[in-house]
């Protein structure tokens, strides 16, 4: 059954289309990147799926659930936006840690802002879970730390820790690594090929295609705001059938 | 007779300091609610806000205490803010708050918008209300971002307390120049100076403290 279904997702910026036209459905314990160049939409499209932009039309479902439905204003309310969130996570380029929390206070904060409106919630076992995870991230000397004193894998790590806690239906990753000296993007990439193993449903936007090439179930190459080829790792990257995917992959190659 | 001016000048210092910490208490939060009404996104708000900061900023304080204190008894015809020494102290007051709150508001408004929007996004995807993201999340670090530019605004505002002698509040300078007329000296105003200098030197202090404290997390 599919987890996640987009149909006919569009979104403008001003005058610019962004994205035009995008429908894409992904199973349960996927793993989907998606690969393109930069202004191709990768990362409008996980904003649009983390409602911090509002697509102009289309429908999200997750689960059969409709999250967005451009015909429903009704679906569009501040505070349903808030709960409708909650089915995804978000891991940022940039980390985004909240400078004033330890490592562990960063993980807590929103399970414990949740727990206090829902009290089907158990809020002792929020710290148990955080301590787990940063655990799981390799990090459990490191839970006391501020931020700033942090590498900046291992906020990364942090950040990804912090996305679990409130179990998303589906993780998303912006660029995960882009931000991170290359030294550094070792330690982020195991955890996320970790994440995959286990199965966590994942989409990621990122540019290490190696990486993309091992830990994806399934490619999606985005140019000009539209999906341009899809398919697993094999066809996509090792067979690209698109001119626009060939190129693309030249360039990269090139590049390096 | 340096007993007697000492006595004197800490009755008026009394009253700066009265007057100092009042404005302080009223004026830093109307500041707040100010900066919020110039980031207004309803322009008729937005403009007229921003449009009070302007006029506040760009005249001298003196001449606001004298507009204030006079103004209504010129337009309305009647003494709004009561007889004597307490209606000119209450004068004086309103003016240096509704000064000061756009200042601070200012300083606010500086601070709320260095915070990066990746902060607000990160605390929308964790299911946080605006509310929350506000509080929890942004407030502190705006906190650490102005302690400075609002430490060096308050240490301004124990000076400027002074001109509040405009309009005869006796504040610790008017008292200092009182020697000049009934003793024939002027050292007792010169002598004020070490009033300020030791009130703003605790005030320095106590800012150095506050930054130390928020240093934990950059």
């Amino acid at each position: 059954m599919a987890i996640l279904e987009v149909r006919n997702l569009k979104k403008s910026f001003e005058d610019t289309e962004v994205i035009h036209d995008i429908s894409f459905t992904m199973d349960e314990g996927e793993t989907v990147t998606i690969i393109g160049s930069s202004g191709s939409g990768k990362t409008t499209l996980l904003r649009c799926l983390n409602f911090l932009e509002t697509p102009d039309s289309g429908v999200i479902k997750v689960k059969d659930d409709i999250l967005f439905d451009s015909d429903v204003p009704e679906s569009m309310s501040e505070e349903a936006i808030r709960r409708k969130r909650l089915h995804f996570g978000l891991v940022f380029q940039s980390f985004n840690l909240f400078p004033q929390y330890t490592a562990l206070e960063n993980i807590t904060l929103a399970p414990s802002l949740l727990a206090k409106e829902d009290t089907s919630i158990d809020a002792s076992s929020i710290e148990e879970n955080a301590k787990e995870l940063l655990e799981k991230m390799g990090l459990s000397d490191r839970m006391g730390n501020y931020p700033h004193e942090l590498s900046g894998g291992q906020q990364q790590r942090v950040a990804i820790a912090r996305a679990l806690a409130l179990h998303p239906d589906i993780l998303c990753f912006d660029e995960p690594t882009s931000a991170l000296d290359p030294e550094l993007t070792g330690e982020v990439l195991r955890v996320i090929k970790e994440l995959a193993k286990q199965h966590t449903t994942m989409i990621i936007v990122t540019h290490e295609m190696s990486f993309a090439h091992d830990v994806s179930d399934k490619i999606i190459f985005m140019d000009k705001g539209v999906i341009a080829e899809e398919g697993t790792p094999e066809e996509v990257i090792d067979n690209p059938g698109n001119e626009r995917t060939i190129q693309f992959l030249a360039n990269y190659k090139n590049g390096k | 007779m340096f007993l007697t001016v000492t006595l004197t000048l800490l009755e008026g210092f009394l009253q700066t300091i009265k007057l100092f910490v009042l404005t302080l208490l009223f004026s830093l939060p109307l500041g707040l609610i100010i900066s919020f009404g110039s980031m207004s996104k309803v322009q008729a708000i937005k403009v007229p806000v921003r449009f009070v900061i302007w006029v506040i900023r760009g005249t001298p304080l003196m001449l606001q205490l004298l507009v204030i204190y006079y103004g209504p008894g010129i337009i309305f015809n009647a003494n709004v803010w009561g007889s004597g020494d307490g209606g000119r102290f209450v004068a004086a007051l309103v003016a240096f708050v509704i000064n000061y709150s756009c200042y601070f508001s200012e300083i606010y408004r500086g601070g709320i918008q260095s915070i990066p929007v990746g902060q607000y996004e990160a605390g929308q995807v964790l299911g946080m209300t605006k509310h929350q993201i506000f509080f929890k999340v942004v407030l502190l670090q705006v906190i650490k971002r102005i302690v400075p530019p609002i430490s060096n605004e308050i240490i301004t505002l124990v000076k400027d307390t002074s001109l509040a002698r405009v309009i005869a509040v006796y504040e610790i300078i008017w008292e200092g120049q009182s020697f000049i007329k009934s003793a024939g000296i002027i050292w007792p105003l010169f002598y004020t100076g070490v009033f300020y200098l030791l009130f703003s030197g605790l005030l320095t202090l106590l800012f150095g403290r506050i930054e130390r404290k928020l240093s934990y997390f950059r």
